[in-house]
């Protein structure tokens, strides 16, 4: 733990768990996504669902969307931003079983077009961990530079990901593999100490088998 | 060179004849791979937030719920009043507290220290001190290092969240930071920093953490202001020479300790407490959040 998570961070209140930690949700699920975000559906879990409000956990987590960070003034007013921005956002109930006391479950809609689900955690001290995306389970907390990798399962796919990784003299810091069934959809979450090049990405994204390819890097973040 | 405990610190700073500020900022230049001016400029900034942040307050702010707003000005006009009960030092304190916590409240820019539910306490204590004594701004980034060391122990050791540990583990650890830099800014040594930060958690042992509607309000606003006035006690406890017979890590590992056996209702879940009150109720049913 830094000292830094001691003293700090910077943030707007009222609670670290329910407001920072809300921001930063909204921030990766933007981030995943990689582009404007056209609609997005909120669905509360817990605690967050419970004590929100009064905490501004919809506000946060829409000011997140927008791709503010948890010290941005501007997170008490996200909702009419997003109005002003075009940004379509609904509110409601999240349907999980024993998930963690502050989840939210964000379905997001692109300008493209291109769809997201993404299921967060706000662990307590703004710190996160992204527990789901588009149905399968991952856990990351997005302060390391992270590249998903969304696969079919089959061989070969791990070391094409960590070779070009050592080609790029990238080191690995965590790695988890995931996949909904035996030959069916794989999900590769790496996390790594230092940023992956762009042209190594667009080199995963060529790869047959590879279906998506997402990078989460490390200064665009808040921390 | 890394410290797990306070006794850690205190070797490490015996060993090699360095102050205590400079062992926590070694260890964050080692552990972050970052160099002396990046450490310390990194907590000057958060300083800095702090002071940006106290001097924001808006007396005409009110939360969400209604239950927060005005109470920092109200201490103002009573102090400027000329008859204040606690002097110059403990009645700006208090003042300055309970503003950072009104502005919290209602999401204004604060620095979690070591929570936003505590962040009233340590810029409390620290820049009503430099307000009246007119300190370095450099000593005062100093002060906040000790706070840091401190605050990680406590972090590594015991809790600073109050889900986990109840109030004790927020105000009570945001108090014992903020006490421990007090008696380095009064020129203490590092044993009676040590003893600031053991009586300041020693009296706020127990505390359970029981807001009403689980919101960051009631009653936290005014514990920070509760948290300020310990610590500048047990400062002065400690620069008068006083020992605490418990020793720092003994009264931490007790903290984790009570916070390990207090009931979920009185962890930060709105249940038990002043939260399971008439009075709450009734707060419950007239903001029906």
């Amino acid at each position: 733990m830094s000292i830094f998570d001691i003293i700090g961070p910077v943030m707007v209140g009222p609670s670290s768990s329910h407001t920072a930690g809300a921001v930063r949700i909204g921030l990766v699920a933007r981030r995943l996504l990689d582009e404007d975000i056209r609609s997005a559906e909120i669905l509360l879990y817990g605690s967050f669902l419970a004590t929100g409000k009064g905490h501004g956990t919809q506000k946060a987590l829409v000011a997140g969307l927008l791709g503010m960070k948890p010290d941005d003034y501007r997170i008490p007013d996200s909702i009419k931003i997003a109005e002003e921005r075009g940004m379509a956002v609904s509110f409601g109930e999240a349907a999980l079983k024993e998930a963690h006391p502050n989840t939210a479950q964000i379905k997001l809609v692109g300008v493209t077009g291109k769809e997201l689900e993404v299921i967060g955690e706000s662990l307590g001290g703004s710190r996160i961990n992204i527990a789901q995306i588009d149905g399968i389970e991952t856990n990351f907390s997005g302060d390391n530079p992270t590249l998903i990798v969304h696969n079919l399962d089959q061989p070969g796919h791990v070391s094409e990901v960590t070779s070009m990784l050592a080609h790029k003299s990238v080191n690995v810091a965590a790695m988890q593999l995931y996949r909904s069934s035996r030959g069916g959809r794989a999900v590769m979450v790496v996390e790594c100490d230092q940023e992956i090049p762009a042209d190594g990405l667009k080199w995963l994204e060529r790869i047959e088998g590879v279906l998506k390819v997402t990078y989460l890097g490390k200064n665009e973040g808040d921390k | 060179m890394t410290y797990n405990s306070i006794q850690e610190i205190l070797d490490i700073c015996q060993n090699n004849k360095i102050p205590f500020w400079r062992v926590v900022l070694e260890t964050d230049m080692r552990e972050r791979a970052v160099c002396e001016t990046e450490s310390f400029e990194t907590m000057r900034k958060m300083y800095r937030a702090m002071c940006e942040a106290d001097s924001n307050y808006d007396k005409s702010l009110k939360s969400e719920s209604g239950m927060t707003g005005g109470d920092g000005e109200k201490l103002h006009i009573y102090n400027m009043s000329g008859k204040n009960l606690c002097g110059e030092y403990v009645s700006l304190a208090m003042e300055k507290a309970v503003k950072m916590s009104e502005s919290n409240a209602c999401m204004r820019r604060i620095v979690a220290a070591p929570t936003a539910g505590a962040c009233g306490v340590i810029p409390a204590v620290l820049l009503s001190y430099q307000e009246l004594y007119h300190t370095e701004e450099n000593k005062m980034v100093e002060a906040m290092f000790v706070s840091a060391g401190i605050g990680n122990v406590i972090a590594m050791n015991a809790y600073i969240a109050g889900a986990s540990g109840g109030c004790q583990a927020e105000i009570g650890s945001a108090s014992a930071m903020a006490a421990g830099a007090l008696a380095y800014l009064e020129g203490g040594s590092n044993r009676q920093m040590a003893n600031a930060m053991s009586f300041a958690l020693k009296n706020m042992l127990g505390l359970v953490c029981d807001p009403v509607c689980g919101l960051v309000e009631v009653p936290c606003v005014k514990r920070n202001s509760a948290g300020a006035v310990n610590a500048i006690a047990s400062a002065q406890l400690a620069m008068a020479g006083i020992e605490s017979a418990i020793k720092p890590d003994d009264v931490i590992d007790a903290m984790r300790r009570i916070g390990n056996s207090m009931p979920s209702e009185l962890k930060e879940t709105g249940q038990g407490g002043l939260a399971a009150t008439e009075s709450a109720e009734k707060i419950r049913k007239a903001i029906e959040l």
